[in-house]
């Protein structure tokens, strides 16, 4: 196959611990919570067998690899970014109309920057290798754009964050934090150097990536709240204009003093 | 010079999940109806503010400024500097009540205007822009004897205007969001 004994091994390790999450995901009934990061967990431990299995048919270095390697990581990526998304969902929705002010932002951001690096790839001439890494990076920006942007609106609005989805988003956001300074490097500046520390940045990041969910999953997940009771649309409708107004005089008192 | 850009973006990003995520949070909203007490969330400083106003009078200042010693007539404008930061904390906390309560209302309410939404983002972004500056100015001291008189002026008018909208506030806001007072 072509692989060295550490990496072998490393692989072994990485391969029992996602192993260990996913049972841990089906275990704790994640699905019914979150039923696309329970898919994307199957896609991560179904990507180490079909990997294994390429590169003990084909070789590693073989282009077969190579393709099968790099469609795997772009199904992963974009199931990773509506994981994001069904994480901003779950922490959201119950604020019926927090989440029907966040949800368009969320999708036009996720579009927008999709969009943008679709078009940057595309004015560019780069050999292939750089513009898989290149769209890589554009779309774990989008991961972590959408990510950060959904959780700007739970601190804003104070909406609480249960644990085991803090310790999931992080997991998400570390590894698509770091992969978009690595595919930099392996891009550009290492690339000409000795890449062999970013690709095992690569593997590393993903492995603590997966020790974050398995810290999420290690306990029982929490009881489903109930759907908060809501303020009906007319009392929204009387206190708002009010509180408005009190807003816009402090403020212009405050203008008032500092000119 | 872009990938050492990328690594800082990378980085800002990692702190800014960690912060979002794990980071205190100094006000832990309870986002429930029944929690929620109108009261509890109106501006309470600003009660004050007439008590306070009575020792920042003009006419004290204009007299000091007349017949004090230079020396006295210094410290005492530092005093009124110090007075008047602490108006402008009690402003501050005042304003962060408020901005509380337009969060809570906001989180409960089922259809929320989006445009009213932006503006009290908007409000909130010139009112800690606004208070930045103005904390700076006093603290440095830059603000002649005419400018505290002036700026004295301002905070007692604002004092009276606040009583009645707290009142007004506490009028509009829903029957189960107000306190039991019994």
């Amino acid at each position: 196959m072509g692989l060295s004994f550490s990496d072998s091994a490393h692989w072994m390790v990485t391969t029992v611990i996602e192993a260990v999450v996913l049972s841990l995901a089906l275990r704790r009934n994640l699905f019914d919570r979150l039923p696309v990061f329970t898919i994307y967990l199957c896609t991560v431990v179904a990507n180490e067998a079909i990997i294994w299995l390429t590169y003990s048919f084909t070789g590693i270095r073989s282009h077969t690899s190579f393709y099968v390697y790099w469609t795997m990581q772009a199904i992963q990526v974009s199931i990773r970014a509506v994981v994001v998304y069904e994480i901003c969902r779950e922490l959201l929705s119950r604020y019926t109309g927090i989440w029907k002010l966040c949800r368009p932002l969320l999708i036009l951001l996720g579009v927008g920057i999709a969009s943008s690096a679709a078009v940057m790839v595309r004015q560019q001439v780069h050999p292939l290798s750089s513009t898989i890494l290149m769209t890589e990076r554009s779309l774990e920006f989008t991961v972590v754009g959408i990510l950060i942007l959904g959780l700007i609106f739970c601190r804003y609005y104070s909406v609480e964050i249960k644990p085991h989805l803090a310790w999931i988003a992080l997991g998400l956001g570390f590894y698509s934090a770091i992969q978009v300074a690595n595919n930099t490097f392996l891009g550009d500046w290492f690339s000409r150097v000795d890449n062999s520390i970013w690709r095992d940045l690569r593997m590393v990041s993903f492995n603590i990536a997966t020790v974050f969910w398995l810290v999420a999953l290690w306990k029982p997940l929490p009881a489903g709240q109930p759907a908060p009771v809501l303020l009906s649309r007319g009392e929204y409708e009387a206190l708002a204009p009010e509180v408005t107004l009190r807003l816009r005089e402090l403020n212009a008192r405050l203008l008032e003093m500092w000119k | 010079m872009t990938a050492i850009l990328i690594i800082f973006i990378s980085l800002t990003i990692l702190l800014a999940l960690f912060w979002l995520l794990f980071g205190s949070k100094t006000q832990e909203a309870v986002l429930s109806v029944d929690s929620l007490q109108i009261e509890t969330l109106l501006p309470v400083n600003s009660r004050h503010f007439a008590q306070i106003s009575q020792m920042l009078k003009p006419a004290d200042f204009l007299f000091m400024q007349r017949r004090a010693p230079h020396r006295m007539a210094r410290e005492w404008r530092a005093e009124r500097r110090r007075i008047l930061g602490q108006y402008l904390k009690g402003l501050g906390q005042d304003f962060a009540q408020l901005r509380r309560l337009t969060r809570i209302v906001a989180a409960l309410s089922p259809e929320i205007r989006k445009q009213q939404q932006w503006e009290w983002m908007w409000l909130e972004l010139q009112f800690q822009i606004s208070y930045c500056m103005v904390a700076l100015k006093i603290a440095v001291g830059g603000l002649s004897p005419e400018r505290l008189v002036r700026l004295t002026e301002l905070i007692t008018g604002l004092a009276s205007e606040l009583d009645s909208r707290i009142s007004l506030i506490a009028e509009y806001s829903p029957p189960r969001m107000r306190v039991n007072a019994g």
